[in-house]
């Protein structure tokens, strides 16, 4: 394994503590009910004006109407409207203008427009809004979950060398994996852990196969795979020779074993998932090529410039374990970048990193 | 082990004081920008009333509010009075802006700082993780 290159293992959780997203998000959700209520007062001003609109223009139809006039706050007193075609307007900013009932419900309309011009653009800030609220509790969840992400800095030349010296391959009979370029220590414990979940998953699995699948929280992962950026073509072009692994993402769940089922599901439908990713056509040296799929993980695996990344482990045969590790990194752009000006903010000065996952 | 504890002792004072700062810097930016929301809705209004000043006939009678009075105006003063108006909100919003784009920059390099002290405080720890 490359020692040249650095790369590193942050667990979801700690980059966005999952109470962090969570506070983010109901803030968020206040700003959205502020808007509301917003929209709601322009609403109310907008009823106001009409209402206002058909008055005025009543008020011409007679010479003269009997009213009670307010006298003070509580009493009122019998009077008499005259000049019924005389407005004084208030145009704003304590100027006032002398109209006819017409020209008075000419302003007034212009005021209507003026006001819904206003709600329209509130409303789409309100959409706006809520789009960002939905992506904070994703990452809400996800972080809860345990994802972890793995960054790495892309060093074309560190790749070249990697293919040039293969180091411990690994087949199995499902997947192949390789191990991410961490740390020596992390990567240790890392892959214990592996081990054990990957066991663990192996048994679940068998019972899970059975069930129901956890329909919603798979479509939101697998809606976020669709996210990754197409990777472009002259990236893979220049390190050709790295061998792809199957199942790009590999999860690397908490410890909680509450969350194993779910995150099984999510495995194996991410799986599945993968094939509809245009596979791009120079994929060398898969030695033991899977599936079709293999070709799609390689380009997220190869490319995919950084982020939080879903990582599922290897759920494959589990003897493999020791050596058996994808990793590989699914990009979730907006993610990323509504998580750094959104919330806490991610380190700017982190550089984006590139992954090549696979190294043997 | 003891030097290294004074030491992140510092760094946590110095953390604490450059947070301190930050918020400060953070209020100032939410004062302006609610300076800054009255003087876009004064705007607006006058953007308005000028409108409705064009639109009128030249005879028309315009009065304006002052006190509990109406006092009538000419057309031609109050159009170059809500003009003059114009005038100053546009240029006191020109004058936030550059100061909240000072403050803004203020913010950010003050978040590095305390991002840079941050890391020497991770650092530190992991240090005294492994020892």
């Amino acid at each position: 394994m490359g020692d040249h290159v650095k790369g590193t293992v942050t667990s979801l959780s700690s980059v966005f503590a999952p109470e962090d997203a969570q506070k983010a998000s109901v803030r968020v959700q206040e700003a959205i009910s502020e808007r509301q209520k917003e929209v709601q007062q322009l609403q109310a001003f907008l009823n106001d004006n009409a209402s206002l609109v058909n008055l005025v223009k009543k008020l011409p139809d007679q010479l003269h109407h009997d009213i009670m006039v307010p006298f003070g706050k509580a009493a009122f007193f019998p009077g008499r409207l005259i000049h019924t075609n005389e407005f004084m307007v208030l145009l704003g900013e304590g100027y006032y203008a002398e109209r006819t009932s017409k020209q008075t419900v000419e302003i007034l309309k212009r005021r209507g427009k003026d006001l819904d011009s206003q709600i329209e653009t509130l409303n789409a800030v309100i959409k706006d809004l809520k789009f960002e609220a939905s992506f904070f509790d994703e990452t809400a969840t996800e972080a809860a979950e345990g994802i972890v992400e793995i960054r790495e800095e892309y060093d074309e030349e560190a790749s070249n060398e990697d293919k040039a010296t293969p180091a411990v391959m690994r087949k199995d009979s499902t997947h192949r994996l390789s191990r991410p370029p961490i740390c020596d220590d992390d990567f240790a414990h890392i892959l214990s852990r592996i081990d054990e979940l990957e066991k663990e998953e192996l048994e679940a699995e068998i019972a899970e196969e059975a069930e129901g699948k956890e329909e919603a929280d798979i479509s939101r992962l697998i809606s976020s795979m669709a996210i990754e950026p197409e990777v472009s073509n002259s990236k893979l072009k220049e390190s050709p020779d790295i061998p792809v692994s199957k199942d790009s993402p590999i999860k690397v769940p908490t410890p909680s074993g509450s969350n194993t089922n779910v995150r099984l599901v999510e495995h194996n439908k991410l799986k599945e998932s993968l094939p509809c990713t245009p596979a791009p056509s120079n994929v060398v040296e898969v030695p033991t090529i899977a599936s079709n799929s293999g070709n799609d993980s390689s380009r997220t695996g190869v490319s995919a410039p950084a982020s939080k990344e879903v990582s599922n482990y290897g759920s494959g045969s589990s003897n493999d374990r020791s050596k058996a590790f994808t990793g590989s990194i699914v990009e979730h752009t907006h993610n990323n970048e509504n998580n750094q000006k959104g919330q806490t903010p991610a380190p700017a000065s982190r550089p984006v990193s590139r992954f090549k996952m696979q190294r043997k | 082990m003891a030097s290294s504890s004074a030491a992140s002792r510092d760094l946590q004072k110095e953390l604490e004081a450059k947070a301190n700062d930050l918020s400060k810097i953070q209020k100032d930016i939410s004062k302006n920008h609610q300076v800054r929301k009255k003087y876009t809705i004064q705007l607006g209004e006058n953007e308005l009333v000028l409108k409705e000043l064009d639109l009128l006939d030249d005879d028309a009678n315009v009065y304006k509010l002052i006190g509990p009075v109406l006092v009538k105006q000419d057309m031609a003063e109050a159009n170059a009075n809500v003009r003059k108006r114009i005038e100053y909100i546009s240029a006191e919003l020109k004058r936030l802006d550059s100061t909240l784009r000072d403050l803004e920059e203020k913010q950010n390099s003050k978040k590095e700082a305390i991002f840079k002290v941050q890391q020497r405080i991770q650092s530190l720890q992991a240090g005294k993780d492994k020892a």
